[in-house]
């Protein structure tokens, strides 16, 4: 059965785009959420087997839903990847921090995303 | 929507990845600019495609007034818009150019500054509907993680050149 990703943001253009890499490039499922909030309700229904979540989104930032995640039974192991602009020290603590197991900045690339995610799913 | 090649799993040399990234964000950007609604939400597109997809988050666009030979400041994202309120194109003759239609990135011109007022300029990207410039998109400067905009930026100016349009004539484009 393909691993299926979680994939949060509030770009619709970074979906497409995310959605994209991993169609060439992987035989993962997606699934999406706009924002935090949506992200915690969407990963609970449909167990994803990882999280790649942008961090500042609307409603609800993906610090604190990542907290929330990890708050979850169902959600405690699931690897949760951050997004974001800012590479400082600070930023990348606070998200690990929050409970996140990696982070990638943005602009993404194709090679680094991908082989982020299959040292977690495998390919 | 285009089909592409898949390439499953295995190991892939850096200069694929390279263009699959180039093809996944050049979709992105084309069809996030063709779907927008209305001209708020394809100024929203301009910026999502700066930042997330080029990495800048210093954006301005700005809409040309032919008569008074000015590029007014329409709209911008994270620039002082008082510092770049009007850019008087007899007085920059690089967006003189880009007036003309073309696209001109920091470090492929004579000149070592795209604006004469500042060194933060990465790129200069004519609007154009229907083959007139009407507008100007100026990419200031991308986060600290990224030297320089690459290859695949230089695809997706052609989409915000060629598509942008909406944003500052909605009716027309």
């Amino acid at each position: 059965m393909a691993k299926k990703v979680l994939l949060v943001d509030d770009s619709t253009t970074t979906l497409m785009m995310e959605e994209m890499i991993l169609k060439q490039r992987t035989k993962y499922e997606t699934v999406t959420a706009k924002d935090g909030l949506d992200a915690i309700a969407r990963a609970v229904e449909q167990n994803p087997d990882l999280v790649l979540m942008d961090v500042v989104m609307p409603r609800m930032n993906g610090f604190e839903a990542c907290k929330r995640m990890r708050s979850q039974e169902s959600l405690r192991n699931t690897p949760i990847i951050l997004v974001t602009t800012r590479g400082e020290e600070e930023y990348v603590e606070a998200g690990y921090q929050s409970g996140c197991n990696d982070y990638i900045t943005k602009p993404i690339n194709s090679r680094e995303l991908v082989t982020l995610l299959q040292s977690y799913l495998g390919e | 929507m285009v089909a592409f090649e898949k390439q499953n799993g295995g190991e892939i040399g850096d200069e694929t990845a390279q263009t699959l990234t180039a093809q996944a964000k050049v979709y992105a950007a084309r069809m996030r600019l063709q779907e927008s609604l209305d001209q708020a939400d394809a100024l929203e597109a301009i910026r999502e495609i700066a930042a997330n997809l080029m990495g800048s988050e210093e954006i301005a666009v700005y809409k040309l007034d032919k008569e008074k030979g000015a590029l007014w400041l329409y709209w911008s994202f994270g620039i002082d818009p008082n510092k770049y309120a009007v850019l008087d194109v007899f007085k920059e003759p690089l967006v003189e150019n880009a007036l003309e239609g073309k696209i001109l990135f920091k470090n492929q011109t004579a000149a070592d500054r795209l604006l004469a007022g500042t060194d933060r300029v990465n790129a200069l990207v004519p609007i154009r509907i229907e083959g007139t410039v009407v507008g100007l998109i100026v990419i200031f400067r991308v986060l600290p993680q990224k030297a320089t905009l690459d290859a695949a930026d230089r695809e997706i100016c052609q989409v915000l050149s060629n598509c942008a349009g909406r944003a500052i004539e909605p009716h027309r484009a």
